[in-house]
């Protein structure tokens, strides 16, 4: 682990979000948040549901429009205000409902949003079938059903489709919203292979999870979100498994993380 | 593909030999049922009418299955089955349209004016151009009003449902207004045309064989195409005689309807002014010029003219529908526009997500939804040869109709455009038949809102079936 | 017909001619309209107010758009202002009923204007509705004495398109019983619709392989729809085609003779009757002795009541003029594409 480590500290960061805000109807979703992301590095975003999240992700993914702070990317300011911004970015993500469009083959929604096109100007379906075949080999070896809606095939299947979908247009940001959720031992284990060989690859990566134990597996350092709030941040090897829940459960900070603005003194 | 949800369902171990068949071909059982439906009425029909008044000439003796009424029928539902072609969009989009009907109403009148009140007295009466002016901005029109509730409910965030209601009742009031209630009539000459009505209406025999025979070869082309581009990517291609199969049905329905509507000959007394008008001699026995007399005496009116035959073909509208129909059926499959319509319709929010403008691509469909609101205008005001604020109200149940017994799911992402085109020639078919037959339209309307319910209540058993 | 209807406009005229020559001026006549949402209206109201003012009298109007509500407060209103006569144009022929009351009360005159409202005291002026069904089947009969008629009626759901062909059947049934005239297609068309019209002769035409020698069209909207439906068999202007309301298209189409005639109701007759009607109760006049007035009772309720019944004119090749006179229809509109010498009107 320490040799990613020290890949994550040197640089600028990939992705510096400062001091976000968004609010829903008069209640903060996220209030003043911080966080930023290196390349090849894997930071877990932790806290309760309703903590400000997946709120803080989606306004990096460009769903929500965030109220007020800054999004830089590679030290530069950015402009994202809807998700066609973010893909810009290489910003890509895994939505924990998946985010699929149920009624169309795993093809078309690996491709959505940036079909392949003949000459024409018509889609070039079988072009893409035969890449999307590629692609979902390396993932899933097994998968056969091309041709079927998405609707029909299994909660791993899915999953591979929307990984597939997030890292096969060369992405240098993913976030993954609970990648393992609908998942079994087997393919949460497959899931984990695939996060370290794309750090490898050098892309930065943000894994919301509200488990523990796989954060603690994965990532290189973890942020805490409490009532939308950051309580503090931390290298994984400088913290323990209990002080994280206390950071979760309480909001109390250990002394090996940096407190953030929802820490209680 | 993308809306085919419903063929090529998951590998059953323990099939039987037809739905093997069925499978290799990935032939669309759903429609299969359709057709079925189709041949079961119209059958019954010639028959039934072959009981009530013997001699129509049919196949069964009845007067439905004669070429005569298979040839009206297709111009009949022309008008609808346009629309139901954008309509199978926007409620795949899930949305709904119910404002169709009227804006034909405002589209039709609107153009009425402009070409008999205004084009007229400016350009003359007659004026080869007046007709292209017409069509263009009918077309135009459609698209703008489409366009305006395209906005509405994209950006103003309104319900489309709302939104399209209020257009059903404004824009009836709107047309109202344009003419002041009066009928506008007549047309003008070429416009009338596309109507359908008159020798020059319909494209004739040669060239009706002509586009039948390029059809077929469009067919075999591109089945051919499509086999070779799956195996130059090593995909498992559809066994050779399922293709053999495709194209040798394909290109029989072709020639079929080409043979029917070839085979209706120009009305006797067409054909007799026809001849007068184009100094084609008229055969002996034909003495009377003005083909009045003997008509009337005879009992039946074709025996004035015997010897005197034309073959009419395709008519104007049904080769705007058929047009139509091609290309929305590329547009929903072949394009990334109809790729995401469906896919929106299956998950707006993962639509959203994936990049997809969801406002545009509204605001667009009901643009589309618009212009074809146009074309379908133009057709029922050429083929009445007058424009009226009566024309077009309640189409938009029709249209809706039409849409769903073809299998268009309002729940959104599922709908096929030859789909709804059967079910505007279903309907339409028994409107037709019961009216052929002298039924009062009270039980034919009671007819229709039936199989409208029932069709979508056997597509619910068939596709908890599938899955 | 053509008599009675020539006696009845000179009767109008001499009325009109003695009320401004021996009755005094300084008279208020008031109308109660239900709406100006339909153009007609206009046109009625403009001849009622032409007759009024030439009288020397005065003319005052409410307008209830559309609501029955309003009309019961217009009538309060009017009645305020001591008007001589009241004509109601009701909007709702019941609810109108306690109004019309409080007219009476106040001493004062009521009309019923073309719509009827079962009231005693109030005299009727309208057109006569069995009547336009008659003379369709007259007109056609002129010219087709015998033959095979189809029938294409108004929308079931409205009580005129039985009653029109109910005045048909009564011309009809010697010729009928006799088999000179057979019905060989008899169809309602939902909503009066030329499309449906449309629809429906084709099916017509099909089933009985063109073996139609007359079409009775009770309107003249549908009589489009059955018109375009004979042309794309070439038989549009060898069959009659009947039609009411005097539609501009129809008259042309009268000119084209592609239709034999329809028959229209001249709302400036209707108001220059009511007026002359209006002006002679607004004198003292006793309603029975008005010339054209008559018993009627042919109400839902069956009361009977002083009316007016105006026959409407049937417009054919021969008087297309009527209507071009009328100012109703301009000469270019009437005669559009019809070729020189066929149409007196149009030469």
């Amino acid at each position: 682990m320490s040799t990613e480590t020290v890949v994550a500290d040197k640089g600028a960061p990939l992705v510096e979000m400062h001091d976000i805000s968004i609010a829903f109807g008069g209640i903060k979703a996220v209030d003043h948040a911080s966080i930023d992301l290196h390349p090849g590095e894997v930071v877990g975003l932790l806290g309760h549901n309703g903590a400000g999240k997946s709120t803080l992700i989606k306004v990096l993914s460009g769903a929500y429009k965030r109220d007020s702070g800054t999004i830089r990317i590679d030290g530069k300011d950015a402009d994202i205000s809807n998700p066609r911004d973010a893909k810009a970015f290489g910003i890509e993500t895994i939505y924990q409902t998946l985010a699929l469009a149920d009624n169309v083959d795993a093809t078309a929604n690996l491709y959505l949003g940036r079909e392949l096109r003949t000459r024409w100007g018509t889609l070039d379906d079988i072009a893409m079938e035969a890449e999307c075949r590629k692609v979902m080999g390396r993932l899933n070896p097994n998968f056969r059903r091309f041709k079927e809606p998405v609707k029909s095939l299994s909660g791993g299947q899915r999953q591979s489709v929307a990984i597939a979908r997030a890292i096969h247009f060369n992405a240098r940001i993913l976030i993954m919203d609970e990648p393992t959720a609908a998942l079994g031992p087997q393919e949460t284990a497959q899931v984990g292979e695939l996060i370290k060989q794309l750090k490898a690859q050098g892309i930065g990566i943000f894994l919301i999870s509200h488990d523990i134990h796989d954060v603690f597996d994965l990532a290189d350092r973890l942020t805490v979100m409490k009532n939308g709030r950051v309580v503090g941040t931390a290298h994984v090897k400088d913290v323990t498994k209990d002080e994280v829940l206390g950071m979760i459960i309480l909001g109390k900070v250990p002394p090996g993380a940096t407190p953030g603005p929802g820490a209680i003194a | 593909m993308a809306e085919q949800s419903s063929t090529g369902g998951p590998a059953a171990s323990n099939e039987g030999p037809i739905s093997r068949l069925i499978r290799a071909a990935e032939i669309d059982t759903r429609m299969l049922g359709m057709l079925a439906a189709m041949l079961v009425i119209w059958v019954g029909f010639d028959v039934i009418s072959s009981i009530l008044r013997p001699g129509g000439g049919g196949l069964f003796g009845g007067s439905f299955l004669t070429s005569r009424n298979l040839w009206i029928l297709l111009v009949q539902t022309s008008v609808i089955a346009v629309m139901t072609t954008g309509m199978v969009l926007v409620i795949v989009l899930r949305q709904i349209d119910l404002s169709v009907g009227s804006m034909l109403s405002i589209v039709a009148v609107a153009t009425g004016v402009l070409q008999v009140f205004d084009l007229g007295p400016l350009l003359g009466v007659g004026h080869p151009a007046i007709w292209i002016i017409a069509v263009v901005f009918a077309i135009l029109l459609g698209a703008a009003i489409g366009a305006f509730n395209g906005i509405l409910i994209a950006y103003g965030q309104i319900p489309s449902f709302i939104v399209t209601l209020g257009g059903l009742i404004a824009f009836s009031g709107a047309a109202f207004l344009i003419a002041s209630g009066v009928t506008v009539a007549p047309m003008d000459k070429t416009f009338k045309l596309i109507g359908g009505n008159g020798p020059a209406a319909s494209i004739g025999p040669l060239w009706s064989w002509a586009l039948a025979a390029i059809a077929c070869i469009g067919i075999g082309v591109a089945i051919v195409a499509g086999r070779r581009r799956r195996l130059k990517f090593s995909f498992k291609a559809k066994p050779v005689w399922a293709e053999v199969l495709s194209v040798v049905v394909g290109c029989a329905a072709v020639l079929g309807t080409t043979a029917v509507v070839n085979s209706y000959l120009y009305p006797p007394r067409v054909a007799e002014r026809f001849a007068l008008d184009n100094n084609i001699p008229i055969p002996p026995g034909v003495e009377d010029k003005s083909g009045l007399a003997i008509c009337q005496a005879a009992d039946k009116v074709v025996s004035c003219v015997d010897g005197l035959t034309f073959q009419t073909g395709y008519p104007i509208p049904v080769l705007i529908m058929l047009a139509v129909g091609l290309v929305m059926t590329f547009v929903a499959r072949r394009t990334r526009f109809g790729r995401y319509i469906f896919a929106t319709g299956g998950n707006p929010e993962a639509a959203e997500l994936a990049g997809i403008n969801t406002k545009r691509l509204t605001v667009t469909v009901f643009t589309l939804m618009g212009a074809l609101v146009g074309i379908s205008a133009i057709i029922a005001s050429a083929r009445l040869d007058a424009a009226t604020t009566a024309l077009g109200t309640l189409n938009e149940l029709y249209v809706i109709a039409a849409a769903v017994i073809g299998g268009t799911s309002l729940a959104g992402g599922i709908g096929t455009i030859y789909g709804a085109i059967l079910g505007a020639l279903l309907m339409q078919s028994l409107q037709s038949g019961m009216a052929l037959l002298n039924v009062d339209s009270a039980y034919t309307n009671i007819v229709v809102g039936i199989v409208l319910v029932l069709a979508v209540f056997v597509d619910q058993i068939y596709r908890r079936r599938v899955k | 017909m053509k008599f009675k209807i020539l006696t009845l406009l000179a009767g109008a005229v001499l009325i009109s001619a003695s009320s401004t020559a021996v009755m005094a001026a300084g008279k208020t006549i008031a109308v109660s309209w239900k709406t100006f949402q339909e153009e007609r209206w206009k046109t009625d109201e403009a001849a009622i107010k032409k007759v009024v003012e030439a009288a020397g009298d005065t003319y005052l109007s409410t307008d209830a758009q559309g609501s029955a509500q309003k009309q019961a407060a217009d009538i309060e209103s009017l009645i305020s202002q001591k008007p001589d006569v009241i004509l109601v144009v009701a909007y709702d022929s019941d609810a109108i009923l306690p109004s019309i009351q409080k007219i009476s009360d106040a001493g004062i005159k009521s009309i019923a204007y073309d719509v009827q409202f079962e009231d005693p005291n109030a005299l009727y002026i309208t057109f006569d509705n069995v009547g336009v069904g008659r003379i369709m089947a007259q007109e056609t009969l002129k010219v087709k004495p015998e033959g095979r008629y189809a029938f294409i009626k108004g929308d079931k759901g409205d009580p005129n398109a039985t009653f029109l062909f109910q005045g048909m059947q009564e011309v009809l049934k010697d010729a009928l019983a006799s088999g000179k005239v057979k019905n060989v297609c008899e169809t309602f068309t939902d909503g009066w619709k030329p499309d449906n019209a449309q629809k429906n002769m084709e099916q017509c035409l099909t089933s009985t392989n063109n073996g139609v020698d007359a079409v009775l069209s009770e309107n003249d909207g549908m009589a489009s729809g059955v018109v375009a439906a004979l042309e794309a068999q070439g038989m549009a202007g060898s069959v009659p085609v009947t039609g009411q309301d005097g539609d501009l298209a129809a008259i042309n189409r009268v000119a084209l003779g592609t239709q034999l005639v329809s028959i229209w109701k001249n709302s400036i007759d209707l108001g220059t009757t009511a007026a002359n009607a209006a002006i002679a109760l607004a004198d003292g006049t006793d309603a029975t002795a008005i010339p054209g007035v008559a018993k009627f009772n042919g109400g839902k309720n069956k009361v009977e009541m002083n009316a007016i019944l105006l026959a409407p004119t049937p417009i054919t090749k021969d008087n297309i003029q009527v209507a071009i006179d009328a100012g109703h229809i301009t000469k270019e509109q009437a005669c559009a594409g019809v070729a020189a010498g066929t149409v007196p009107a149009c030469n």
